[in-house]
């Protein structure tokens, strides 16, 4: 058998054109039925996503070319497009090659942002659909649950998804490495920028327990109050509720700073001493960055946090040189899982083999046997028979032995030495 | 006894390795190896101190060997305590190779004489109480020590916003603030008995309080610092840098206390 994957990415494509192809779920399902024809593509699973659109194959032997050639015009019909509009973009790959990419795919090596961690959600839900279309079988079972494998080796041994690399997330972050829980702690939005916003709404989603949103503009304090369940309060006594903060987050459109450094002091001394933290997010900065030099004071702007981010993005590259080489021995493995399964067919095939020889034997020699009843005659062949069962019965059993445990270079062995295919 | 005391060695040092080993890689797996090898280390090494108890026929906390063996032990139950309490492992990468040190030390110095200074002294029961309670006292500071240093390492980082490997992986600032003020509290209550307790194992030996031994001064100045340290810390909520440092200096006194008053001689020398 082989296994086939003709698909496109952000990488080799547009998204003008990714989504030309794209699949819904309800296509994916309908489309597999089509794809898989039990003769070529035996079996099939389509992921598709924002960033790709992949269809992974398992063919018979030898037919990897014909395989891709039918996703290719699979994908034509059903799209009801023209090939050139798409094929430049498309590539191909088989068995080994196939493998990996479906490994780096899940592990999410291949993602736009590295180490984000849908696409394996994505992955499962692609899988599920081919299950519940009945187009994923012996192959794509194994293949698919030792891809889940992969992904969850790489997550957990390497650092590929430990480190934020959004500036709205940085605050979570950071954070967690001044408060030991961010559960129970305050935070102060002053303004109502979309950044500020948005990592409010991940503090609050890490456990936040009280939010204050300070804006000149009373309507959007009281519709981010709703929002997070929090408290509009006046932006003019913002001196009052600094000392409650322990984080403070401040984007808003002013010349000036918003937050001074004698402000911080005094609230600071006024939460004896207790560490704060304060994230500008404003340009030009509304935090003044004195602050910073004020013991227990904390101060990150946007340059800050974007050095970090990109600090962090070339740790996770580093992190992914790793990744790399999981999935290489990861596929190594999966080779031998491949060929450990081909010789499910290869044993009934030696028993037929032997049988039939003395069968053939039975046949060729029947006229210096005389004339015989056809009782006998029978009784003849099954001797024959039970004679060849009862020599290759520990052999074949042994073969089997090795087929159980895997024992790829034994199983090497035995079909060299019967001259075995399937 | 040697024996045991090796296989003691040899897991602790597994154990060194391993967390140093996921430290620098982040990787759970050899946590978990150097968890259960320090358990396993831990467990020998209380057969040990026990069969060496019985064996011995004293508290086996009087020579040298034995003191820092038995340090050794401390250190791994309370930073098995810290574990415990605030899942963090990033003290194991700093604790477990001192121990390991220890430990070998201990095994390197061979049994000697000195039999006769042990009749005199080790008979009293106040004695074992006298020493135990300074050894966990040590502990106690050692875990203040070790989490000052990293709440300087980590500040740093948090001030400087260059973010170096060890940002990840040492723990948050008010976690590290927390282990360093309850250690000092549990140092500071032991550190207190254990002097009572020398100075009433004093008075009723030799009638008096105080023999302005140096092992006696160190201890004393070690007290007043930490002493002070513990109202300077409860006088604001937080203290942060500073109560960082004086925990830091407060160790050095404590080593010389240990150390020091041994290699200046006196009343407190044993073994």
């Amino acid at each position: 058998m082989s296994i086939v994957l003709v698909g496109i990415n952000h990488k080799s494509a547009p998204v003008e054109v990714r989504e030309l192809l794209a699949f819904s779920n309800e296509a994916c399902s309908t489309g597999l039925q089509t794809l898989v024809d039990g003769e070529v593509v035996r079996e099939g699973l389509i992921v598709s996503t924002c960033n790709r659109v992949e269809v992974l194959a398992a063919t018979g032997k030898d037919q990897a070319v014909e395989g891709s050639e039918r996703i290719t015009n699979f994908l034509t019909q059903s799209r009801s497009l023209s090939r050139d509009v798409f094929g430049e973009y498309l590539y191909t790959h088989s068995d080994d090659q196939a493998v990996r990419h479906i490994f780096r795919v899940a592990s999410s090596l291949d993602s736009m942002v590295v180490g984000e961690p849908q696409v394996l959600g994505q992955v499962r839900q692609a899988y599920s659909i081919a299950l519940e279309a009945g187009t994923a079988g012996r192959v794509l079972n194994r293949l698919i649950h030792h891809t889940f494998r992969v992904a969850k080796r790489v997550r957990s041994e390497t650092g590929i998804a430990a480190s934020a690399v959004s500036i709205s997330y940085m605050a979570v972050e950071l954070g967690k490495k001044i408060f030991s829980s961010l559960k129970g702690q305050s935070v102060l939005l002053i303004g109502a920028g979309e950044m500020a916003e948005l990592s409010a709404r991940h503090l609050v989603g890490a456990g936040v327990s009280r939010v204050m949103i300070a804006n000149r503009s009373q309507n959007a304090s009281q519709r981010l109050a709703r929002e997070f369940g929090g408290e509009a309060v006046s932006f003019e006594r913002l001196a009052d509720y600094l000392p409650d903060a322990d984080i403070v987050i401040c984007s808003t459109g002013a010349n000036e700073y918003v937050v001074t450094e004698t402000a911080a002091r005094e609230a600071l001394s006024r939460r004896r001493n207790r560490p704060a933290f304060f994230i500008d997010i404003s340009v030009p900065r509304n935090i003044d960055p004195a602050i910073g030099g004020i013991p227990n004071a904390f101060v990150f702007d946007i340059d800050d946090l974007e050095s970090v981010v990109s600090s962090n993005i070339r740790e996770r590259e580093r992190e992914a040189e790793r990744a790399e080489l999981i999935v290489d021995s990861e596929v190594m493995q999966f080779q031998q899982t491949l060929r450990v399964m081909e010789l499910g067919p290869s044993i009934g095939a030696l028993r037929r083999k032997l049988q039939e020889i003395a069968k053939a034997e039975m046949a060729h020699q029947r006229n210096r046997l005389g004339p015989l009843t056809p009782e006998q005659e029978k009784e003849i062949e099954s001797m024959l028979v039970s004679t060849v069962n009862k020599i290759s019965h520990p052999l074949i059993s042994r073969m089997r032995r090795s087929y159980e445990l895997s024992d790829a270079d034994s199983i090497q062995s035995w079909r060299e030495m019967f001259d075995l295919e399937d | 006894m040697r024996s045991l005391l090796l296989a003691v060695l040899a897991a602790y040092v597994v154990a060194a390795i391993h967390a140093v080993l996921a430290f620098v890689n982040k990787r759970k797996s050899l946590q978990r190896v150097s968890y259960w090898s320090m358990t396993l280390g831990f467990v020998l090494h209380t057969v040990a101190l026990i069969a060496d108890w019985v064996g011995d026929g004293h508290y086996p906390l009087f020579y040298l060997r034995e003191t820092l063996s038995f340090l050794a032990w401390t250190l791994v139950g309370s930073y098995a305590l810290v574990l415990y309490r605030y899942r963090t492992q990033a003290l194991s990468g700093f604790t477990l190779p001192l121990v390991s040190a220890l430990t070998f030390v201990a095994i390197l110095i061979r049994p000697s004489g000195g039999r006769l200074e042990l009749s005199e002294f080790a008979t009293t029961w106040l004695f074992p109480i006298h020493t135990t309670l300074l050894i966990f006292a040590y502990a106690a500071f050692f875990v203040v020590f070790i989490a000052s240093v990293m709440y300087l390492l980590q500040e740093r980082e948090l001030k400087l916003k260059t973010f170096s490997a060890i940002f990840h992986r040492l723990p948050a600032l008010t976690t590290l603030n927390e282990i360093a003020t309850s250690a000092l509290a549990i140092g500071l209550a032991l550190l207190t008995v254990g002097i009572a307790s020398g100075m009433l194992l004093s008075s009723s030996r030799d009638g008096v309080l105080w023999h302005n031994d140096p092992k006696e001064i160190f201890a004393a100045l070690t007290w007043l610092l930490y002493l002070f340290l513990i109202v300077y810390r409860s006088t604001a909520r937080w203290r942060g840098r500073g109560a960082a440092w004086l925990g830091v200096a407060g160790f050095a006194l404590v080593i010389c206390t240990f150390l020091g008053a041994r290699l200046m001689g006196g009343y407190h020398v044993f073994g």
